[in-house]
């Protein structure tokens, strides 16, 4: 059977804003997605794991992750809707056999999200409430959030992989269906994109957690002793090298391991190539800057620390692009967005822009009247 | 058809989002009545300087984080997430016609996060104005999400002039959008008010601070009912008739429908006679767990009409029940329903390329020459696509097998045949005739026998 057969791209609905604007708002949508993804996906582990090896300053940088994660999974969940949304416009004729394919799995995600949520804010509350002293059961609660959350990683990275794997679909389709119809049952677990692809995510996301860590050592932790900020400094280092060579290691297994030889080919020999070395480059440049820090002061100051929040959110910005390029390579032979029809209404468009300008400066002035605030009176 | 079906035993997979939805709407509507309630409340007690009333709305506004901003966002992503699964065709028409009031949506929503948890976690810290002012922006974002997606849902009642021009604002200002809005904006203040008339109801002691929110809390659910009313009945006049016919027609929807008022009107009736009237009269979590359990119930049968009343279409003359639009209905029953859906044609020209033609295309002719076990399952192929949207196979959610339980052949046939003029709330038969007899051969497979031993008949075997 041809698997281009099962990509039915004769509806003739068109597309509602040109091919340009659907990829900028999915490659910035997932940019900034990817930023609370990926600190939950690793800096809930990671804290987890600071909290067991019992050191003072890790036991209180497991404090702070863990206090912001409920806003960290909020925004993250809602950041997450933009290239949801954009991936459904452009790209529905091989997002929607896909995940239907593994529709239980893909419904898990949903299931498993709500235990994680609450497990984070169990031991949040716990923490706020009862310190140290914390139950077991709700100290638990942040192991198995970090748990669920690592599965509902991998099951992204099943359905992302299988969507640009449309020639392992026939099989799937045939192994897990009733009379002609999925039942949801497929995971793409022989894919060999899949393992790579996650683990590489979770390298990036350890780098992620890893200028969190200093950012907000030198932006939130005012009230926190310069013993730690300095800690913590060292410790972003430290943590970015870790998250940077796992990111460099899976990386070149999922990109001299995996790519087709087409892709490999335009991804290292075209122009894109540029892309792809900014790609592979990009978090050594962020390790180097976390080195500086800590090298010059000690401890990092908020000036440097943004620019070095700067500079990780440009690598997960060249990391979500070139994974864009490379989406188009692989499901090119399948089913070409770039030659999609589309009828735009800009007045729509346009007071969704306008809103999201004026929603911006509002959450700018809620955050100003915030940063305002004195601290705590209470304060340690 | 254009996309696989995911088969969901028993309950069909359709039945998945009515279950998600249920119980999103039942907190979504919380957060936006809550929103407002906390809005209105929080600027009352400021002003009037009632500490007593700080300190409790406090203590909800955590309640009220924990539970929307948590589980409603989940449960509101779970929505989309399971309408790609069981309604990929409907949802990608959706997401193709309102892609940028969703993106709009979504604005808010950041709104209402980022003001949810400062107005919560910096509640003592920031100025009384800029806290009210925050928690209003929570209110007036929540609101207008709610607009925005009551406004979708209504373009599935009824496009409007959608369906001929394809225009963004013919398909947003269509004509369900008014009620819809009213009634769920009714539905968001009285269900709220159940909440806080529960939640104080189980933590507070002082009688004095339990009237107040009594009276205060009171005051929108009286105002919710009657905008549910007015919405409800705004909606009930504009409904495309197939729509008012579906209502009348099925019994099941008009039990819901007849549960629907009695809930409202209990509620009503309870709140108005209770804590309106005689703050403190009863004053017990039983009480207002039932007075919630009562809008629980009125929501839940809402939703559940407000469903079913669009069979046979998804979207209404746009997308049918059967995973197709209203416009390929013709080509489709001309070239034939196995070949028109990738999915479809792929099975038989794996399984059976013996029907397949020199040109690689699904011979008709050749399908009835099938052994019969090959016929009965492309017709339940054909039965997926076609019918499982609404219709388990054998036992579960309306299973198709009982429903045709001893009809003959002959009378199979007729109903696929004319599918959609033996009930309207059923699509088309969008097959070849052919086709038709291998749906009519599965079904009779999957039909039950006539019980037996009913009279008059034959006392044994109950046939005729």
């Amino acid at each position: 059977m041809d698997p281009k057969t099962l990509v039915d791209t004769s509806m003739a609905l068109g597309l509602p804003a040109p091919v340009w604007f659907i990829e900028l708002f999915k490659w910035l949508g997932f940019s900034l997605h990817a930023v609370p993804m990926n600190l939950w996906l690793a800096g809930i582990l990671v804290s987890m794991i600071l909290y067991v090896r019992g050191s003072p300053h890790g036991r209180r940088c497991n404090a702070r992750l863990m206090a912001q994660m409920p806003v960290i999974i909020a925004l993250g969940i809602n950041f997450g809707i933009v290239p949801l949304l954009f991936v459904q416009v452009g790209f529905a004729e091989i997002f929607y056999p896909a995940t239907i394919l593994m529709a239980w799995f893909w419904f898990l995600v949903i299931v498993l999200l709500l235990p994680a949520y609450y497990g984070v804010y169990l031991y949040a509350y716990g923490l706020a409430g009862q310190g140290d002293a914390m139950p077991r059961w709700k100290r638990a609660a942040g192991w198995i959030s970090a748990l669920l959350l690592l599965a509902i990683g991998f099951t992204f990275a099943n359905a992302m992989s299988l969507m640009e794997n449309v020639k392992s679909w026939p099989d799937l389709w045939q192994r897990h269906s009733f009379n002609g119809a999925a039942l949801g049952t497929a995971l793409n677990l022989t894919d060999p994109r899949l393992w790579p692809r996650w683990l590489l995510m979770f390298g990036l996301a350890l780098t992620t957690t890893a200028v969190w860590v200093a950012v907000d050592a030198a932006w939130f932790a005012r009230r926190e002793s310069p013993a730690y900020r300095a800690w913590a400094t060292d410790f972003s280092w430290k943590l970015y090298a870790i998250g940077a060579v796992w990111f460099a290691v899976a990386g070149a297994w999922y990109s001299l391991g995996t790519w087709t030889p087409e892709t490999r080919q335009t991804m290292f020999q075209s122009a894109w190539a540029v892309l792809t070395v900014a790609t592979a480059a990009a978090p050594a440049g962020v390790w180097v800057l976390l080195w500086l820090a800590r090298k010059r002061e000690g401890e990092i100051g908020p000036g440097w620390a943004s620019l070095v929040g700067l500079a990780q959110f440009g690598v997960l910005g060249i990391n979500a692009a070139s994974r864009q390029v490379v989406q188009h390579l692989e499901i090119g032979p399948y089913f070409d967005i770039l030659h999609q029809r589309s009828e735009t209404q800009w007045a729509p468009v346009a007071i969704f822009l306008v809103l999201f300008v004026l929603a911006l400066g509002l959450v700018a002035w809620m955050i100003c009247q915030v940063a305002k605030l004195p601290a705590k009176p209470d304060a340690a | 058809m254009h996309f696989p079906w995911w088969h969901v035993d028993y309950l069909t997979a359709p039945m998945l989002i009515a279950v998600v939805s249920v119980v999103h709407v039942l907190v979504a509507h919380y957060a936006v009545g809550g929103g407002l309630f906390l809005a209105v409340e929080t600027s009352y007690a400021y002003r009037t300087r009632n500490r007593d009333y700080l300190a409790y709305l406090r203590r909800h506004a955590k309640f009220f984080v924990l539970l929307t901003v948590a589980f409603g966002a989940i449960t509101g992503v779970g929505i989309w997430w399971t309408i790609g699964l069981a309604s990929p065709l409907a949802t990608r028409v959706l997401i193709r016609t309102f892609v940028f009031a969703w993106a709009t949506e979504y604005v808010f929503f950041i709104l209402e996060i980022v003001s949810a948890f400062i107005f919560y976690h910096y509640w003592g810290r920031l100025p009384e104005k800029v806290h009210a002012t925050i928690v209003w922006i929570y209110g007036i974002s929540a609101w207008a999400s709610l607009v925005i997606i009551a406004a979708i849902t209504a373009f599935m009642l009824d496009p409007g002039k959608w369906p001929a021009d394809h225009d963004f604002w013919s398909a947003i200002l269509n004509r369900q959008a008014l009620p819809q809005i009213i009634s769920r904006t009714g539905g968001a203040l009285l269900l709220s008010s159940l909440y806080v008339y529960l939640h104080a109801a189980l933590t507070i002691k002082d009688a004095k601070l339990h009237a107040l929110i009594e009276s205060r809390s009171t005051r929108p659910a009286l105002l919710g009912a009657v905008l549910i009313t007015l919405g409800g009945i705004l909606w009930h006049v504009l409904l495309p008739p197939s729509a008012q016919a579906a209502l009348y027609a099925a019994p099941v929807l008009n039990v819901l429908m007849a549960l629907l008022f009695a809930a409202t009107g209990i509620v009503f009736v309870l709140l108005f006679f209770g804590p309106y009237r005689n703050p403190g009269w009863i004053y017990s979590p039983g009480f207002a767990a039932a007075v919630l359990l009562f809008g629980v119930i009125g929501m839940s049968t809402a939703e559940f009409i407000r469903e079913a009343v669009r069979k046979p279409y998804i979207c209404y003359n746009v997308v049918l029940g059967s995973q197709m639009l209203t416009d390929e209905v013709a080509r489709v029953r001309r070239q034939g329903f196995l070949e028109s859906g990738p999915w479809t044609r792929a099975f038989v020209q794996t399984k059976y390329p013996q029907v397949m033609s020199g040109d690689g295309r699904i011979d008709r002719a050749r399908l009835l020459a099938l052994p019969k076990t090959g016929q009965v399952e492309l017709g339940g192929v054909i039965f997926q696509y076609h019918c499982n949207d609404c219709h388990a196979v054998r036992q579960g959610y309306s299973p198709a097998g009982p429903l045709v339980q001893g009809w003959t052949p002959a009378m199979i046939r007729a109903l696929i045949r004319d599918l959609d003029r033996t009930r309207f709330t059923m699509p088309p038969w969008a097959g070849t005739p052919e086709e038709a007899e291998l749906l009519a051969a599965y079904l009779a497979d999957v039909s039950p026998p006539q019980p037996a031993g009913m009279l008059p008949g034959d006392p044994k075997t109950g046939a005729r």
